[in-house]
């Protein structure tokens, strides 16, 4: 049997320390409620983060896309803004290329066979290339035929402007400029 | 201090610890999502450019097609004389199969600083005279066959019979480079060096 008293429980035990005060028992409770909510949090947290990071690359994926297509279309522009000069510019020369060979014909066959066309002189503008300025020079004719030549000239398409005719004898001299009109 | 304070210490100690981590881990969360939304609003900003680029390159497109097809229609007129001897070869073989009679004939290279898709125009300055259908189908035939070529002056007169007739005839054909490009318009906004 044993030699010590077992239910002595008077006697204060001196091998055992004394019992925690009332407000840190909450202590431990303390530590376990803030683990688990430590725990809680960090993995909420955690995927939070893994979510935001994954986010964040695949948002950086489409902006790259999306300035690649920019680039291309921005290219496509300087493309299209480079052919549109050089078209504008052939234009410009084309407009000014309207034949004049009908022109010349046309007045030809305005007068009637007994008129001489003593000169012709047909001269573009240099500065305004649409424009064509119109010098007849007739023998044996009447101020009917120059009438005649407007209007042939007119079924062409061209506008006459200030026309002027002067009449010295048998010799009319008729001059005009011509300006191409739409339809 | 018993051993039981102490182990009261060492908890408090660990829950600081772990409030601590817990707050820093957020915070790193926080700022991550904070760099996910500046990201996702940097996608939304490029994709809205993106959309204006398309707007703007589908009117443009749309706007031009005309021209561009009035470029590519031209193109093979174009392509024909690149060089002065070309255009020199294309008038005199149009005369010859006229069997047209030349008193004179020049042909001049000029600069052209109007445009750099023209950098050069051949004048060519052409003195004929033969009979007056024969002259007249000749022109009409040239203006036909260089449909880029500016009758700039077209004199004709009496001949030396009445069935003739002399003809002044001045033309401008263009070398036109279709690999030129536009000017650069220098920014208003560069700074000037200072003084």
């Amino acid at each position: 049997m044993s030699q010590y008293l077992c239910h002595d429980f008077k006697t204060p035990r001196t091998d055992m320390s004394r019992r925690l005060p009332g407000s840190m028992r909450v202590v431990p409770i303390f530590f376990y409620a803030v683990a688990l909510a430590t725990a809680f949090f960090v993995f909420n947290d955690m995927r939070a983060l893994q979510q935001a990071e994954q986010d964040r690359l695949a948002a950086i994926a489409r902006k790259d896309e999306y300035l690649a297509a920019k680039t291309t279309l921005d290219s496509e522009k300087t493309t299209i803004d480079a052919e549109l000069f050089r078209a504008e510019a052939v234009a410009k020369w084309v407009e000014g290329t309207r034949v004049l060979q009908p022109i010349t014909v046309a007045i030809a066959r305005a007068v009637p066979l007994e008129t001489n066309i003593t000169e012709l002189n047909l001269e573009r503008s240099a500065d305004l290339p649409a424009q064509v300025s119109m010098l007849v020079r007739l023998n044996n004719s009447t101020l009917a035929e120059v009438a005649k030549i407007e209007s042939s000239v007119n079924r062409l398409h061209y506008r006459s402007f200030s026309p002027s005719q002067a009449k010295q004898g048998d010799l009319i001299e008729f001059r005009s400029m011509l300006v191409w009109q739409e339809h | 201090m018993n051993g039981k304070k102490l182990a009261c210490v060492v908890l408090m100690i660990f829950i600081g610890i772990a409030t601590y981590a817990g707050q820093i881990v957020h915070q790193k969360a926080a700022a991550k999502r904070t760099e996910a939304e500046t990201a996702e609003s940097d996608a939304n900003a490029a994709k809205s450019e993106l959309e204006i680029a398309e707007t703007r390159t589908t009117k443009l497109r749309y706007d031009s097609d005309e021209l561009r097809r009035f470029l590519t229609a031209w193109t093979p007129h174009i392509d024909r004389v690149q060089t002065q001897s070309e255009v020199e070869e294309s008038i005199l073989a149009s005369l010859r199969n006229a069997s047209m009679l030349i008193l004179s004939q020049k042909f001049e290279v000029r600069d052209n600083r109007a445009t750099p898709v023209i950098p050069k125009i051949v004048r060519a300055s052409l003195v004929l005279e033969d009979d007056y259908a024969k002259t007249l189908n000749w022109v009409g035939e040239l203006e036909r066959r260089l449909p880029l070529a500016r009758m700039m002056n077209c004199r004709i007169t009496g001949g030396e019979n009445g069935r003739q007739v002399h003809a002044e005839i001045t033309l401008e054909i263009p070398l036109i480079n279709l690999l030129a490009e536009m000017p650069v318009v220098a920014s208003a906004t560069t700074k000037k060096p200072s003084a």
